[in-house]
């Protein structure tokens, strides 16, 4: 095991690792900014040094200053967290060059899945599922087109190979519009790219956002936690994530995950990671894989009873994984909100002082965050403060815990989502879970405050 | 208000007296008029002297601690160089070679100081204006801090 690690993070997931390091007996040093001397993470790890300037692209994603922490604190293993650097293949590369423990997946594993491309390409090669779709640009005669339509399922997307960023998308919901969509589509890629190739695509309406928590040790032992329920999201952005999720049943989850276990197996992914599914009306469709720890972890460590981070530390350590898929069990609900420090319905970020810090405690409540009454929160870094995570013996327990414990959570000083958070548990589509990844932005635009 | 007559050589006598007795401070008042004679003894220095010997002790026993931040006044020195990166400080080319510069020495701009060695590449620190070194924080083959005070150039 390892005697000292280093935490090239910050916030809540720095203190989450260094909680995790604690209890395995390994010292922890923090890296910092000038930004963030006063930061919860540097007060409470046994060493600090501080990397840079408050600019994360001299700090926290400045490689070069962070081996040589590493290397002056006397570190043997570095843990990214999720973000900066957690999913840079060649940091991840440069750690293992340099004679310390990536506390990761392999270099070449997160290569391969941070290449859109080239990850979908895998995902078919592993068998995971993916958005039917024709291989390339199509062409032919109409009726062979209709053929491949036909294959793929309507609704169906016609997407002009140089659009993107939503641009060059025609939607077609049966195969009697098909024929004089396709002569629009090429027609409309001919003048606003010139290029009038078009491809196929299944239009997904109505998606969820279900991922699978995958762990695996490096002696080839896999096994699946479940999945998580990431669907209210806004801009992309997940505000909400529950486990299990409400829509699937436990045969339906088994299948995927067995199917993720094997695919990770057939990789020979080592660590923690997730797998990114859109699903729709019992479908899979594979998104990407986040090699990493993610930032709604708890939800899964809290109906599994795993403790992810210590398990992700001593898989990178060497250590045999200390219980098979059989021995997994999920027991109960787990919902986590991320409160952000912005405002509510206009989502601009608000930095600023904390005056009052009040965490809510009892039964089946977890609070994730660094803050401190006293704390100013600084505008360089990402909005998130703190991860609520409720646990309760079914879904409709776990609201009402959830409820009670927005009620208790005292941040005073600065304007946080937590109005949002208390708002979106009263409404009606979200206790009967009937929500799809476009409705929480649709019901901001609605939502007074 | 009278007018204050200012007696130098009394003032002179309070302060002697001040400095015989050991106290911090003498007022005399003579009708509206006041005179205050006080010193600033540095009894936060004093009284944290003691803390201090202690602390060599309990930083022997910690593995590695960082390199103790330099007081702050010394910090705040108009002429103080900061490490612009975290690694390792080099006072001398090599081992057993002499320092690149020694307190007192008078300094060019452009002149290495020190090196910082960060991933085995060798960083020369130059002098960012002529002047005298007139203090040196660290030692050699001490691990610095981003930020962290270097010298100063007078």
């Amino acid at each position: 095991m390892f005697r000292k690690v280093l935490i090239a993070n910050r916030g809540e997931i720095a203190l989450r690792i260094l909680r995790a390091c604690r209890e395995l007996g390994i010292a922890t040093v923090a890296v910092h900014s000038t930004a963030d001397a006063a930061a919860m993470h540097v007060r409470l790890a046994d060493e600090s040094v501080c990397i840079g300037p408050p600019s994360a692209t001299d700090s926290y994603l400045n490689a070069i200053a962070i081996l040589a922490a590493a290397e002056i604190s006397g570190a043997d293993a570095i843990h990214p967290g999720y973000g900066f650097l957690a999913e840079n293949a060649d940091f991840a590369q440069m750690v293992v060059e340099h004679g310390f423990t990536f506390i990761g997946p392999d270099p070449e594993h997160i290569r391969i899945m941070g290449d859109k491309i080239r990850a979908k390409q895998m995902a078919v090669e592993l068998g995971l599922p993916v958005v039917p779709g024709t291989d390339g640009p199509v062409s032919g005669d109409d009726e062979a087109i209709a053929a491949l339509a036909r294959d793929i399922g309507f609704p169906l997307l016609i997407k002009a190979v140089a659009g993107g960023g939503g641009r060059g998308m025609t939607i077609v919901h049966g195969e009697e519009q098909l024929r004089e969509s396709l002569r629009l589509a090429r027609y409309e890629a001919r003048m606003g790219f010139g290029d009038d190739r078009v491809y196929l695509e299944r239009f997904l309406d109505h998606p969820r956002h279900i991922e699978v928590q995958v762990l695996a040790d490096r002696h080839g032992n896999v096994v699946h936690l479940g999945e998580r329920d990431c669907s209210l999201q806004r801009r992309h952005q997940k505000l909400v994530e529950e486990a299990p999720s409400p829509v699937l049943d436990s045969a339906a989850r088994e299948a995927i995950g067995e199917r993720v276990a094997t695919a990770m197996r057939k990789f020979g992914y080592t660590n923690v990671g997730t797998v990114e599914f859109l699903w729709q009306d019992g479908e899979f469709f594979f998104i990407e894989m986040n090699t990493r720890l993610q930032v709604e972890h708890p939800v899964t460590e809290a109906i599994t009873g795993v403790d992810l981070v210590r398990e992700q530390i001593r898989a990178a350590a060497g250590e045999k994984l200390g219980f098979t898929q059989k021995d997994v069990r999920f027991e109960g609900h787990a919902i986590e909100c991320r409160i952000n420090a912005e405002d509510p319905r206009t989502m601009v970020p608000s930095p600023g002082k904390v005056q009052a810090f009040h965490a809510p405690g009892g039964p089946g409540v977890r609070m994730d965050s660094a803050l401190y009454a006293g704390y100013t929160v600084p505008p360089f870094y990402d909005s998130l403060i703190g991860k609520l995570i409720v646990h309760d013996v079914d879904r409709a327990a776990a609201i009402r815990r959830l409820d009670r414990a927005i009620a208790e959570c005292v941040i005073d000083g600065i304007p946080t989502g937590l109005p949002l958070l208390r708002a979106l548990f009263a409404e009606d589509d979200i206790r009967a879970s009937r929500f799809d990844t476009g409705w929480l932005g649709r019901f901001l635009e609605r939502w007074q405050g | 208000m009278s007018k204050l007559e200012i007696d130098i050589d009394y003032i002179a006598q309070l302060a002697e007296l001040l400095q015989r007795t050991g106290l911090t401070e003498i007022e005399i008042g003579q009708g509206e008029a006041k005179i205050r004679v006080a010193k600033q003894i540095q009894t936060v220095m004093e009284v944290s002297a003691p803390v201090h010997q202690h602390a060599p002790q309990l930083q022997a026993a910690a593995p590695a601690p960082a390199a103790e931040p330099a007081p702050v006044s010394d910090a705040a020195h108009p002429g103080v160089i900061t490490s612009p990166m975290v690694g390792t400080a080099y006072l001398a080319g090599e081992p057993g070679s002499p320092p690149f510069v020694t307190v007192g020495q008078e300094v060019h701009e452009g002149a290495t100081l020190l090196i910082i060695e960060a991933m085995k590449v060798m960083n020369s620190i130059r002098a960012p204006r002529s002047g005298r070194v007139t203090k040196i924080f660290i030692e050699n083959a001490a691990p610095v801090e981003y930020g962290e005070p270097l010298m100063i150039i007078e």
